[in-house]
């Protein structure tokens, strides 16, 4: 009995102050969601950058920037040019890690703009020494509909959905006003980032087996390159990867399912390309 | 008035000698070591793969969530969730504040914020659910009535008892956790700062009114939450207990209602008139921690309105019930 006693002692004081205590954190919570006041913490991310390179042997910490092609759409592995360009200057015996991939899916030069702006991808830009950079295919193919992800369904009337929609007027027009984007934005990279080399990579024309689009195609993937090859010869610290050569008259090769991503080899070639540039 | 103490007495006594308590503290003591065993395997990966710096580790979850966000595969309720979440992401990146830093703080906060809605309730039920049938099923409700005692006043002493309980379950949820999950990431992260007070309207979030809070602040207000939640829980149990004369039925019955609240938060939005049953507004930490909530339209005061009501309902009906109803069996 006197155990029993005892027992309910302890309980019943136990569980009376644990009552009064979540009554007491029930009202605070029902009151701050109900009246939130807002103040914020003053403190932001650290602003410091990674040491450059000065070494043969120095680590190489890389960040992908970009588009569809950064992040490794069309790659049944889903490594993409990044993961095959680190492996493969690891393989070369380069001390090589990847940070981090912000490709986007549909990236245009005008949402990467905006996403440059963002803390938490300028934080990410500073801690690299290489940056990867792919855009402007969505600003140039912009329309059509294979540019979306999960439309790859069928190949053949994604081929006839292009013949109405690309013109080469039409990929012609974009061209200044993304190009002036395209400029703005490897000068705003340079900025947040002095140290980091910056690798861009160049077009290739999807279109290059379909009859129509081969030569307005390739003028309007020349006339890209081109504007992003003035714009990077201009700094020291960038650096055109060009890729039109490595699918052109390939792209049944290369190309995915979808006609307009690179297929795992496609991006091993290209990969292949930014550890030539790179070392 | 005298005897009503002595009575609630006698039921936290027959509680504790029918060991329900017990096996409520050893379901804790099995599967919290379970939970933080997966979360320091997800910890130890994440940080093989970020080099232990968990500012890139948010920016690159913000970009996956960004390119889901992209696909037509993905439906429209589930994008403007993400939206929502990667704009509190920022939120605390652009702070430079950590929103998971890893402590047993932080897990105890996470596995409470996930436990609300099924794991906590059915802790809950493991006591409310038997009170009553379980003396029905045994017998000893007639003992129980034939003293000179009035009916009401029996019943009364059995909620009572239940409701301290609820409370004892709400904290050794809590302790278990704190302390199991302490000793693989650490007991401190009291003060590390968590964001509350996001305003969602459709997809977007008003950060205007968004504040810091210490950890241990939110805990406790979270713990105050789900405490609401658990008493109506344990009253709505408690009046299955009263309805119903097996104990396995009671259980039954709430479970089945339970779990349909989490399949109904998870197809949700469609039906909205959905929003005016209990379970699917269980989930009242949500509102602390800035997830939209399952149904349009639904507040943190709609949703304890709404608890209030079954609550107070289930409280009326198992009374009227045990005072009127004859005992036969």
């Amino acid at each position: 009995m006197n155990d029993s006693k005892w027992t309910w002692r302890s309980v019943s004081l136990i569980s009376i102050a644990a009552t009064v205590l979540l009554i007491i954190g029930f009202v605070y919570a029902v009151n701050d969601i109900i009246n939130p006041a807002g103040d914020t913490l003053q403190t932001s991310l650290p602003q410091g950058t990674a040491t450059p390179l000065t070494g043969t042997n120095e680590l190489l910490k890389v960040v992908a920037l970009g588009d569809s092609l950064a992040k490794g759409t069309g790659d049944n592995t889903g490594a993409g040019f990044v993961k095959r360009a680190v492996d493969g200057l690891a393989a070369d015996g380069e001390h090589t890690e990847l940070l981090g991939n912000m490709g986007i899916n549909g990236q245009t030069t005008l949402g990467l703009q905006n996403s440059l702006k963002e803390e938490g991808v300028q934080y990410e830009l500073r801690q690299a020494s290489v940056i990867l950079l792919s855009i402007g295919g969505n600003d140039l193919f912009r329309g059509s509909d294979i540019l979306k992800d999960g439309s790859n369904s069928s190949t053949t009337s994604n081929s006839s959905a292009v013949d109405k929609d690309l013109t080469p007027e039409a990929l012609l027009a974009a061209l200044p006003e993304a190009a002036k984007r395209l400029g703005l934005i490897l000068e705003s990279i340079a900025k947040i980032n002095p140290q980091a080399q910056i690798y861009y990579v160049g077009l290739y024309n999807p279109f290059g087996d379909i009859p129509d689009l081969l030569v307005p195609g390739n003028q309007a993937v020349a006339a890209w390159n081109n504007a992003a090859m003035d714009i990077i010869n201009k700094h020291s610290n960038m650096t055109l990867v060009p890729t039109f050569d490595l699918f052109n008259r390939h792209l049944d090769q290369y190309l995915s399912s979808d006609h307009f991503h690179p297929n795992g080899d496609g991006y091993q070639r290209m990969g292949e390309r930014i550890v030539q540039a790179v070392r | 008035m005298i005897n009503l103490l002595p009575l609630i007495r006698n039921e936290c006594l027959k509680i504790i000698k029918k060991k329900r308590f017990y096996v409520i503290l050893l379901i804790l003591l099995v599967l919290v070591p379970m939970f933080t065993y997966a979360q320091m395997r997800i910890a130890e990966r994440s940080q093989n793969k970020f080099n232990s710096d968990w500012r890139l580790e948010v920016q690159q979850q913000i970009t996956d969530n960004q390119n889901s966000l992209g696909s037509d595969r993905i439906p429209e309720e589930w994008k403007s969730y993400r939206k929502i979440f990667v704009q509190q992401l920022q939120y605390y990146l652009n702070h430079d504040v950590n929103p998971n830093e890893p402590s047993g703080v932080t897990f105890t906060r996470e596995f409470l914020d996930n436990s609300v809605t099924l794991f906590i309730p059915l802790l809950i039920m493991a006591v409310a659910s038997d009170l009553v049938s379980g003396e029905r099923t045994t017998g000893t409700i007639k003992m129980l009535l034939t003293r000179p005692v009035k009916r009401w006043k029996v019943l009364f002493s059995k909620m009572a008892a239940l409701l301290m309980f609820v409370s004892l379950i709400v904290l050794s949820t809590f302790l278990v956790s704190y302390l199991i999950s302490g000793l693989a990431f650490g007991y401190k992260g009291f003060n590390v700062p968590v964001f509350t007070g996001f305003q969602i309207s459709g997809d977007s979030v008003d950060m205007s009114t968004v504040h810091a809070v210490p950890q241990w602040k939110y805990l406790l207000m979270q713990c105050g939450l789900i405490w609401f939640v658990s008493v109506v829980v344990a009253l709505l149990a408690f009046m299955v207990s009263v309805l119903v004369r097996s104990t396995a039925a009671s259980i039954v019955v709430m479970m089945a209602a339970l779990i349909a609240g989490t399949i109904l938060t998870n197809m949700a939005s469609a039906w909205t008139t959905a929003k005016y049953l209990f379970m699917v507004n269980l989930g009242l930490t949500g509102y602390l921690a800035g997830t939209p909530a399952p149904i349009e339209g639904m507040t943190l005061a709609f949703s304890m309105a709404v608890l209030a009501v079954w609550g107070l309902a289930s409280v009326i009906i198992s009374f009227t019930v045990f005072t009127k109803r004859d005992i036969l069996n």
